[in-house]
């Protein structure tokens, strides 16, 4: 039977595609302004408009000191640097999961990309502990 | 290299005829594996080739090779509201994503 959540998916990914839309890919000229628009990394954000933010005291969760610890020690085992966790998780990753996904995603995010880019694990290794370990919590 | 302990567990291979469904596995990074078919039952329609499997030859990494099928769907099962009974719709996919299926 169709995946009930076939629709809703494919709405809320249209939902996420960026307001400026070329159809298919017919688009073989950018003015330099839009060019530039397109080159410019995510994270400088600085001089953008945006609404007010509440600011908010709060304690990180669990899982985000244990991303950070993960990350930290990746680097200390040589296996990355700040810098290359910041250029993955800040600028790699694109507008949509800049602005969509919580700050310690994105490094986990990082963590996991870079681990398969420079295959201490496999992809599919990855996609099947993923499903395995949610099956198991599912159970409980 | 870490010895990829995912794809060890390659099972019997489907016949033609068998029923399946596509896992809902996570979509991160890459996959050739289509969202409309996700959780949907098919049968096998072909075995086409063995093949590295995508996801990792996607980065380079030493895979081994999978057997991909071609499974056939109805187009009823895969669109909610598609009106047509005997529409059927075939597309690729690899052994890891199917499990064999009941109905």
């Amino acid at each position: 039977m169709p995946s009930p959540d076939l629709r809703e998916q494919l709405e809320l990914i249209r939902a996420i595609q960026p307001a400026v839309h070329a159809p298919q890919n017919w688009n073989y000229e950018n003015t330099g302004p839009m060019y530039k628009a397109y080159m410019h990394p995510p994270h400088d954000v600085g001089g953008q408009f945006d609404v007010p933010i509440y600011y908010e005291e709060k304690e990180e969760e669990q899982w985000e000191l244990n991303t950070y610890v993960s990350c930290e020690v990746l680097g200390w085992r040589g296996v990355w640097t700040a810098e290359e966790r910041r250029r993955r998780a800040d600028n790699d990753l694109g507008y949509t999961l800049y602005l969509g996904m919580p700050y310690y995603a994105r490094w986990i995010w990082a963590a996991a990309k870079m681990l398969v880019d420079k295959k201490h694990i496999s992809l599919a290794e990855l996609q099947e502990k993923i499903a395995e370990v949610k099956s198991r919590y599912e159970k409980k | 290299m870490k010895k990829n302990k995912a794809s060890d567990k390659t099972g019997a291979l489907f016949k033609v005829g068998d029923k399946v469904r596509v896992r809902d596995m996570p979509y991160m990074f890459y996959t050739r594996s289509q969202m409309y078919t996700r959780g949907v039952v098919g049968t096998i329609a072909a075995l086409t080739y063995k093949d590295l499997i995508a996801e990792e030859e996607a980065f380079n990494f030493d895979g081994r090779v999978e057997q991909y099928y071609i499974v056939r769907f109805r187009q009823k099962d895969l669109w909610p509201g598609y009106p047509f009974d005997n529409d059927t719709l075939q597309t690729e996919c690899p052994h890891r994503w199917l499990e064999p299926a009941t109905n």
